[in-house]
Parts: C-alpha cells; structure tokens; sequence
C-alpha cells in the first residue's frame, strides 16, 4: 500500500518538479476573483507556505492552481487565507476590511458577493402603520418616503465614511447622495416638503459634488458641514419613518462647531474619526 | 469643470485658512510636527490634523459653547438627557466644574491648569463622575436597547406540543482515541461523540439521566446552572460519591427553569478532554425561530495533568508555543526593554491574558463548520438565527464576531435580558449567551468567528447557504504595551493599584491597550517619539482610558448593558454581606480567595430564606469567572429593580462587583473558579446550609471531604538534570500549594569535580510566596582540583572535602526575580547565596547565573530545542566549562 502511494508520489513529483518539496501533493484549479500583477503577488503570496501548499494564479483566466500536501490540509485552508488576504474566490469571500485595504489597481469587481437583501422592517412597518390610510395616500407617501430615504441613506452612509477617515469610501458615497439628489422629483413631493426642497437642493448637490470629487477628507469634512445643516432642514421636514439624532461637536469648524445627522444616539464624530470618536452630543432628537 | 471645482474649492479653502489666521498641522502620532498645510506626516505618512487650540484657545471654544447650544435650546424640543454625559464634552460641565486633575492619578485636583504633582503630566478637565446608578428609561442605554428590540422586531412563538413529561436519556461514558491536530490522542466520549450529546427538554418536564461509566476511572456529572436538589449537582466527594467505574448513576430532577446550560464533568480534569456538552431547556412558549446550540470548547495534544504540572512549575513553554515569550531581545526590539526591566525588577514573569496554549478551538466539536439547515429547513436571507452559545471550554475566554452584521444577546446564563446589539462579546469560562444573528443575503454564509482571548487561536461557524463570508482575524495583542500597564498597576509589595478608577462588570479593560483594533497598531522602534505617553495619543482618552466603547466605534458587551426583563428583587429578608478577595499568584500557579484554597477555609455557613451580598474584589492578575452552584445571582450593575440573573460573573484583575441571592436550596453548594486549573488548585468556597438533612449520597462526610481538599493539596513534580561534558547537574522538586521539597545536585565524573546534594524542604509564605523558609540537608564529596576555596567570605573554614550537614535557611525572591537564600548549617558556616534561572534573553534562550559566600559561581546559557529538551553551556568554579543537554520534566 505505502508502495502505491509512493509511486503515486514519484508519478506527481515527475510531472510537476518545483513542488518536489510538497508531499501527497494534489492541485486543484479555483476560480479567484483579481485584477493586475500586484493582485497576483498577493494572492501566491496568502497561499503559498513552504512544504505545505503553493500557489500559482493566472492574471488572464482568473484561475489558481492550488498544489497542497493533502495529508495535512485542504484546498479550502489555502483559499481561506487568499480570501483573508482580500480575494474573493469560489469557497470564500474575502473580509470587507481586507478587501478595502487593497491597493486601488487591485479593487477587482465583487461579483460573487450578492447584494444584501433588503431590510425589509422598516419599510414592512411603515405598511403597517398605513394600514388605515387609503391606498392612494399611501402612495404617495410611499415614493416620496423612498425618494428622500435614498437621500438620507446615502447621507448616513457618507457620514459613517467620515467617521471611518475612509477618504475614498466617502467620495463614493457622496456620488451616491448626488444620485440620489438628481432622482428626487419634486413634485413626488409633499408641498412642505418642496418649499424646503427648494431652498436646500442646490447645496445639497454641490456639497455632495465637492465631497464626490474630493478624496482628501479634510477637505470633505469642510464640506460636509453645510450639507448636515441643510440636509438637517430637509429631514425635519420630511415625515421620517426613524428617529434621527442632530448631534454636535464643539470642537470641529476650528472650534466653532458643527452639526451632523444620526440614525444612533451615540455620539460617533465625523469630523475627527477615531481621534476624538465620542466627541459631541445630541443637541436634538427627531421623530417622526 | 472638474479643474474649475478644485480651484474655488482651492480658492475658498485659501481665503478660510487666511481668515482663521494662524492654522498649523500636526500629526496624531507625532506631536512635534507641525506643518502650516495639511499633508501628510514626514515621520509615519499619516494624514495631518489641525493642531488642537491650547488652553488658551480652549477657553475661549469654552465661551462660546453654551450661547450657541443656547441658541439651539430655544427652537428645539427638550435636550436629550444623556447619562454619559460626564464622559464627554458637555459645555454644563465644563462650565461648572473648573476642576482639573490627572489622568493617571485621579486623587489629584487642582482650580488650575499645570501638571500633576506625582508625575508631571499635564492636568485634564475632571468630568463629573458617570452615577452608575441613574440609568433611567430616557437613558441612551435604554434608547440603543429599544433600537435592538425594534431591529430584532417581533418574533413569534411557539407552544410546546407535548405536555410536562419524563425525558430518559441514557450517557454511556468511555475513552476513545481522537485526532483534533494531526495525533492521535486520549479522550472521553459520551455516546461516542464529542461534545457529548446535547440535551433537550421542556419546563416544567422531568428530567431522568442515566449515567454508565465505562471508564477505568471515576466520574461524575454537574448540571451547569440549573435550579436542582443539592444530591442531584454532581459534585464529586461534595454532593455524591464519584461514580465508580462500570457503575450506573441515575439524576433525577424536575425541569423548573429555561434557557441555554450546559453540563459537564466535575471530576478531575476530564472537562478537558471531551466531557462538556450543551443542556436546552425551552419555555413552554418558545421563540419560532432558527435555533442552534454552540458549544466552545479547545483541546490540547498535551494531557491535562501534564498542562496542570507545567502551570505550577511555571513553564513557560506554552508562551514560547504561543509567540509570548516578552524576552528582553524581544523587549528591546519593540522599544521596551526598560519596561521589561521594570517588570522583572517588580517581580512578574511575562504577562498574558491566558495560561494554555490550545492545538485546536472547537465549535460543537469541529474547527470548521456550516450550519445551513435547521430542522430541515434550509436558511435563506433575512432569516434570523438564534445560537445558544455556551463556554465549555476548560480556560480559554473566546470573542465572539459576526460577518454578517450586528450581535444581538438576548440572554446570558439561560436568563433572558433585554435585546442588545453589540458588534462583538467576549464569553467567559463557562459563561453563556443566546445571541440573534441574520442573514443578510443569499448564496452567502457568514462566518461566526469564535477567537481565544490571546488571539493565538480560532475557530469557525458558517450560518447560511453558499460562498462563505468571512471576517477579519483578530490582530495579535500587543503584549509590551499590556506589560507597560501593568508595571503601572503593580506596586512593589505584589498588591495591586487601581488608582481610584473603581473598576466593575468589565466596562473598563485593561487590556485595550493590547487591542490594536482599538489602540491602534503597534509601532516599530524608530517611529515612536522619545516621551508620548500612549494617551497622548487619544485627545479624548483621558476621560476613560480603558473603556473601549468610549474609544472606538466598536461596540463590545459588557455587564453594565444587561438588563433583565422582569423586575429581579430579592424577596424581603435579612441580608448578610461577604467580601471576598480573589488572590493568586502566577509566578507559583498558586490561586484563591482571600489568600485561602478550599482545603484551608472552612464551609461558609448559610441560614435558608436569607439573602446573601457577595461583593468580590479581584486582587489577583488573571482574570476568573466565578460560578455559583445551585443558584442564580443578581449582578449589582445600575439596572436597579432590573438587574440581570447570571450564575457565572467574570471579574477582571482590580475589578469589584456585586452579587445577591436568596439562600432558597439547601445543601452544600460550590463557589469557584471556573477555569479548571484554578479550580484544581483550590480557588473556591463551599456554602453550607446550617441544619440540612443529611445527603444520602454521601455516607461517610469525613472521608468525602479528605477527597475533596486532595484536589487541591495535589503534589506537583518537576525533575531536570543536565547531562554535561563536567558533570550532571540538576534538580528534583515536588510542590504544592504551601509546601516544597526540593533536592539539587552536582555530580562530577572524577573525584577531583566532586559530588554535592542539596535538599530543602520549606514552605512558601505570604499571598506572593516571596518567602520561604526551610530545613535543609546537604552532603559533598570531592578531592580538591579546581578552584580551591577553603574559606569564605565570612573567614570560615569550610572543607568541601568531605561534608554531611543539616541547615535552617530561607529563601526570598528579590527584584528582578532574583532568589536569595540564606542558609546556617549546623557545623556553624553561614552561607549567602544569589541565583536567578530562566532569564529570558531571547525568545529561546535563557541565561542563569549564581554565586555565594562560598566563593562558588556558576553562569549557564540554555538554548531550549523542545518542551523536555534543551543545550546548555555553563561554567562552574568547581566543574570548570561544561557543555550539554538539559532535560526536564
């Protein structure tokens, strides 16, 4: 028996000589998901470990060739660590965290991660407060609560970008919100609503503008002060299905103080990020 | 266009910068830089940040705070009240309280600005102190706690469909061979499997579990957490006789409470090897969801007596295993060699959150696993599961990190609490928790990380169907940074200093300066300014320094944010209050409470009906999850009439917290540590009911309670022998938690080297153990070669010709670790000695050295090759130069 499975060994090793120093060695052929040469480096470079396992992927078909001592690991062991470096692949998706660490050349498309359902209790409660309304009422409120909801959305999710002194992330969401400003059609609106739609929507784009063009986040913080203020005029507004947090840093703006929107009464600063994180306070609670 | 943007921007950012005057950058890393632009930091590359106002400034931001708050106040509806008010910038309480004090040093307080007269750093506003106690329903806490419970939304239930029946359930116990990490090894299998099985009942069901031991040794089996007549616990020697091998037992009892226990072995060490398993109980109208039971456990290759002799003869070789060695090369390396200094000179060995190094990390008994289908049916997105997680590990804490999002916890110890949505949770030995996680999307499982508490080590559940989504590992601790603090915390005498910060329920860690995830990332030597004090580096740490919540936007559980359900009061009867100190110490593997194992303290004695207040001081440097048989306790947290039912409460090191109960069930009930080798070397009480009936179980009292304090009177053997080219060297000792007998030698391979034996027998004093005194014997035989010394220092004439004498002595451990030994012998010579072994110079190599009065010296290098095995280099004024091989045992 040990005979066969060393001839079985000699027969691999003749065929594949640079892992003559992997045993039991068996390869198997994965998809995992990258862009450029750097992405190769990285990828052999998680899934390769002396003795052990190796591997070799090809820029072109996006395929890896995983060679691995089969008494002592798996194929999958070795895709895990591709995927913690930051590679999706066919067992695993890489760590959201490890992911945006990439270098930008290396942001390959996710296609394998599917889009998180939609969280279906908000909106689900809001039918259930409307129970009682006629149907059309409710329709309107409906879009209207979608329209601007993909405005705050996208707000909240600039915001927390801010928080994370994720620069790039931050302008991604602010071309996000801008979309979202361009879809708004005011007369979807309610008449509160398009009086202070009005007034706020041309600085509201241009806020969102600066912060999508802009990937210094000094720079997008700047900006990011008056698009709270008039996004806070906006959403108090508007009927609002949650309560929002107005919340204020006495510090940012050089010390005179700015404001922005939260969806927690936790105080989590985005204009200082993890310097001074719970700097600030809730100076208002909106509800609905 | 673009261009065009850039410029006004460029344009309005000039004129705004002018306007303000004079801005500067600065880096947060890197105080001494500043830059009249932003950009980044010519030292480490990070983003520049405006310069913080100085004081000055500061109290001009001041002024102006409440008129634009004011301003605010007016058009707006009422201020949310926050109770952690006082731990932020509040223009209120910065406006009263003109009261600075010292970050380090919190008795201080000055009107004035300046620097603490202790240690000369600069002063902090003081905030109020946070009152624990006014959590009131407009709380923040409250407020987070009904976001959780409208996130987790309405779950419906379901009603039990059999009526409170019998449940039988028959344990067959027998070894089995298992290969967790490549060997294979020793285990105990229940049913053939491993965890044993989990068992299900229903409240208000009857419980009947036939235990058949197939081993050739003696067990038993303690229901974890559960409400149950005293004989029915299974503590062995304590409520029953241990089951004998190729007997039966039966536990018998009625299901009288709910949620997620587990159960396992009291016995010895078998706990570690196997016997631990999950105990369901549902409410008769149980939640319709997803449910899973988790149970955490690790394994080792070693055997656990072998883990439990080495922790007492302070190997450190689970350290080396671990990468945790903090050797001084490796000290100095990281910029920290005046700290390891320091904390050799305070006489601490390398510090760690934990004392195992585990091969494996199990989750239901695999590394690796998926759970995409609950009863059959498959877990689709949007489905929220509920895992009943229990600790069944022997000493291993585990994070718990979701990929998919939020935690929620919805019960701890089997008691329900308020829903709370936390981003992770640390489980304690033997602690449990329900948590609610979703599913986000489709095609997709998330990965469930459960990470050991030093982070060497994880394992892994994947909840839904498809590609698998994982979650970042957690980054390695930062140990100098962990030994710096507690250098700080330690004072000379071993006792340790909280600095007035009144620690409690593990809202403040220590250990988040380990956490790079919340400390940020360790820097290299040259990077780190010469005199920053790691604060410094947070503007706002100064107010809570260890409270990570406060420091990050990680959200991590903690005791203060459970909150049951259900009022909690103690039914109306006389309280009695009882202090425990929890005491140990490392360097001996020596633990208990109030400086006394169980084999030493008496029974506490309770009187049934009354209610007792424990308040526990943690005085010791580990960390114990201390666990009540029999009972549910209150934790004493701000929660009022509302705080939470746990029978497990983790204390921290310098932690205080506050348990009450009813004493409602009598019999002898154990209080202890729950991690085994803790447990095992007596940390622990037993309340004893006064005027109980006698338990049936236990026929002969005295003989069971010499049993049970032979647990922890155990005695520990260590052996080494060093096979040299001049000589073997070496030594015997047997320990226990006092006493030691100890025998060295030095034997030549020709009269000229000699042949010497030393043997002491002493017992360690004090709750540091630094002391010991000891009678001693000691024998020689040798023909003077080398280095003759007739006299000694003192001018005695001492023959090492030929020598048979007895000795008083004692032993003292000095600063840096160093042993002092003064020893008399009855032929009058006095004799003065220093030696220290096992100096940790790099991460496998150790230095010794020792001289005496005798004129007697000896240095030695030892290059440790394995777990028994090292070389050794040594020179000895009476041997000469040996090299060698070093085993030990």
């Amino acid at each position: 028996m040990k005979a066969i499975i060393l001839m079985a060994v000699a027969g691999l090793l003749s065929t594949t000589v640079t892992y003559a120093q992997i045993k039991n060695a068996k390869t198997e052929t994965i998809k995992v998901y990258g862009n450029c040469g750097m992405c190769e480096k990285t990828i052999e470079k998680a899934g390769s470990k002396s003795k052990l396992y190796k591997t070799d992927w090809n820029e072109d078909t996006k395929m890896a060739s995983i060679t691995y001592e089969s008494k002592k690991t798996t194929a999958d062991a070795v895709l895990k660590n591709i995927a913690l470096s930051g590679y999706d692949n066919a067992s695993f998706l890489a760590p959201d965290e490890a992911y945006n660490k990439l270098h930008g050349c290396c942001k390959y498309d996710r296609e394998s991660k599917t889009a998180v359902a939609v969280n279906n209790t908000t909106p689900g409660n809001t039918m259930q407060d409307h129970d009682g309304h006629s149907q059309g009422n409710a329709n309107v409120n409906m879009q209207e609560a979608s329209q601007l909801k993909a405005v705050f959305g996208n707000y909240f999710l600039l915001k927390d970008a801010l928080v994370k002194t994720d620069g790039s992330t931050a302008s991604s969401s602010g071309a996000a919100l801008l979309s979202a400003l361009d879809a708004v059609e005011m007369e979807k609106l309610k008449p509160d609503d398009d009086t202070v739609w009005m007034k706020v929507e041309k600085a509201l784009k241009t806020g969102a503008q600066h912060i999508k063009e802009n990937k210094d986040i000094e720079q997008q913080r700047e900006h990011f002060i008056a698009l709270s203020k008039n996004m806070y005029e906006l959403i108090k507004a508007s009927k609002l299905t949650e309560t929002v947090y107005y919340q204020f840093c006495p510090m940012a703006n050089d010390g005179k103080g700015a404001n922005w929107l939260s969806k927690e009464s936790a105080v989590k600063n985005p204009y200082y990020g993890s310097q001074m994180l719970s700097c600030g306070k809730v100076v208002e609670t909106i509800k609905q | 266009m673009k261009q065009l943007l850039l410029l006004v921007f460029g344009i309005t950012l000039y004129s705004f910068v002018s306007a303000q005057g004079t801005i500067t950058y600065t880096c947060p890393m890197h105080p001494e830089i500043h830059a009249t632009t932003p950009g980044n930091c010519p030292k480490c590359g990070m983003t520049l940040v405006k310069e913080k106002p100085k004081v000055v400034k500061k109290a001009v931001t001041k002024k102006q705070q409440p008129i634009k708050v004011q301003k605010d106040t007016i058009k707006i509806k009422p201020v949310i009240s926050e109770p952690n008010d006082g731990m932020k910038m509040s223009p209120a309480a910065t406006k009263q309280a003109a009261i600075y004090t010292c970050p380090m040093h919190p008795v201080i307080h000055a009107d004035q600005p300046g620097n603490c007269s202790k240690c000369g750093m600069k002063l902090v506003e003081e905030k109020p102190k946070d009152d624990m106690n006014n959590m009131g329903d407009s709380g923040a806490g409250m407020i987070d706690k009904k976001q959780a419970k409208s996130n987790l939304g309405p779950i419906k239930t379901k009603a039990a469909t059999q009526p409170p029946r019998t449940i039988v359930y028959h344990l067959y116990i027998a070894d089995t061979i298992v290969n967790f990490s490549g060997k294979s090894k020793r285990a105990i299998a229940v049913n053939g499997q491993i965890p044993m099985p989990t068992l299900t009942f229903t409240e208000g069901d009857t419980a009947e579990i036939y235990v058949h031991n197939n081993l050739k040794e003696s067990t038993s089996l303690h229901w974890h957490g559960l409400f149950l007549p005293n004989k029915e616990d299974g503590v062995p020697n304590l409520t029953q006789m241990p089951i004998k091998p190729g007997t039966t037992h039966l536990y018998k009892f009625p299901v009288i409470q709910h949620g997620t226990h587990w159960y396992h072995s009291h016995s010895g060490l078998q706990e570690q090897i196997g016997m631990y398993g999950s105990f369901i109980m549902n409410k008769r109208e149980e939640w319709d969801i997803p449910t899973v039971p988790v149970l955490l456990s690790e394994w080792t290759d070693y055997k656990p007596e072998n883990v439990h002799r080495m922790l007492h003869n302070a190997s450190d070789w689970f350290a080396l295993k671990k990468n945790a060695v903090q050797s001084y090369a490796e000290a100095a390396k990281a910029g920290h060699f005046k700290t390891k200094l320091q904390n050799e000179w305070k006489r601490m060995l390398a510090m760690d959150v934990s004392d195992v190094y585990y091969d494996k990390i199990l989750m239901n008994g695999k590394s690796e696993s998926t759970v995409s289908k609950v009863e059959g049916k498959l877990l689709k997105a949007g489905d929220k599961v509920r895992l009943r997680v229990s600790n069944g590990g022997a000493s291993s804490y585990f994070w718990l990190r979701y990929a998919g999002g939020k935690i929620t916890v919805v019960a701890s110890d089997g008691n329900d609490v308020e829903p709370v949505e936390v981003d992770r949770l640390i489980i304690a030995v033997s602690e449990t928790y329900d948590i609610v996680v979703t599913i986000p999307a489709d095609s997709t499982s998330y990965e469930l990380l459960a990470t050991t508490e030093d982070r060497t080590n994880s394992a892994s559940l994947y909840v839904g169907n498809g590609i698998r989504q994982l979650i970042s590992p957690m980054p390695r601790l930062k140990y100098f940074e962990g030994m710096k603090m507690m250098n700080g915390m330690m004072k000379m005498n071993g006792d340790l200093d909280d600095m007035g910060m009144n620690m409690s329920l593990n809202q403040m860690d220590m250990n988040v300066v380990m956490y790079p995830e919340i400390t940020r990332e360790e820097k290299k030597k040259a990077e780190m300014p010469k005199d920053t004090m790691s604060m410094n580096d947070y503007p706002h740490a100064n107010h809570n320094q260890y409270n990570s919540n406060e420091m990050s936007d990680i959200v991590t559980l903690n005791y203060a944010m459970l909150r049951s359900p259900l009022e909690t009061t103690l039914p109306e009867s006389t309280t009695r209050t009882m202090k425990f100190e929890l005491t140990g110490n490392m360097n001996r593997y020596v633990w208990s409470l109030d400086n006394k194992v169980v084999s030493e303290a008496d029974k506490i004695l309770v009187r049934k009906g009354e209610n007792l207040r424990l308040i526990l001081f943690n005085g010791s440097m580990m960390r114990h999850p201390m666990h009540l048989h029999g009972h549910d306790f209150r934790v004493i947290n701000g929660q009022g009439e509302y705080a939470p039912l746990k029978n497990i409460i983790d204390i921290m090191p310098m932690e205080t917290d506050t348990l009450e109960f009813n004493a409602n069930v009598e019999g002898d009930w154990f209080f202890h540590c729950h991690i085994l080798y803790h447990m095992m070397s007596g940390m622990g009480r037993v309340f004893s009911y006064q005027n109980q009936q006698a338990n049936p179980l236990i026929p002969n009292p005295k003989l069971a309670r010499r049993k049970l304090f032979a647990d922890d009177r155990k005695m520990h053997f260590m052996f080494q022998n060093d096979f040299a080219t001049n000589g073997n060297d070496g030594e015997m000792m047997l320990q226990n938690t006092r006493w030691s007998v100890g025998s060295e030698w030095r034997l030549g391979y020709h009269d000229m080297h000699g042949y010497e034996t030393e043997t002491h027998i002493g017992r360690y004093l004090g709750k540091m153990q630094w002391l010991m005194p000891f009678v001693g014997f000691d024998w020689r035989y040798r023909k003077m070669g080398i280095d003759e010394q007739e006299k000694n220092l003192f001018g005695q004439t001492n023959t090492k010709d030929n020598r048979a004498v007895v000795s008083v002595g004692v032993n003292y451990t000095l600063p840096m670790l160093i042993r002092f030994q003064t020893e008399v012998f009855t032929d009058g010579i006095v004799r003065l000695q220093l030696m220290r072994e096992d100096i940790p110079i790099a991460k496998k190599l150790r230095a010794a050295f020792m001289l005496n009065t005798d004129k007697e010296y000896m240095v030695g290098l030892n290059y440790i090759l394995g777990r028994n095995l090292s070389v050794r280099t040594h020179y000895d004024s009476d041997m000469g130069l040996g090299a060698g091989i070093t085993f030990n045992y």
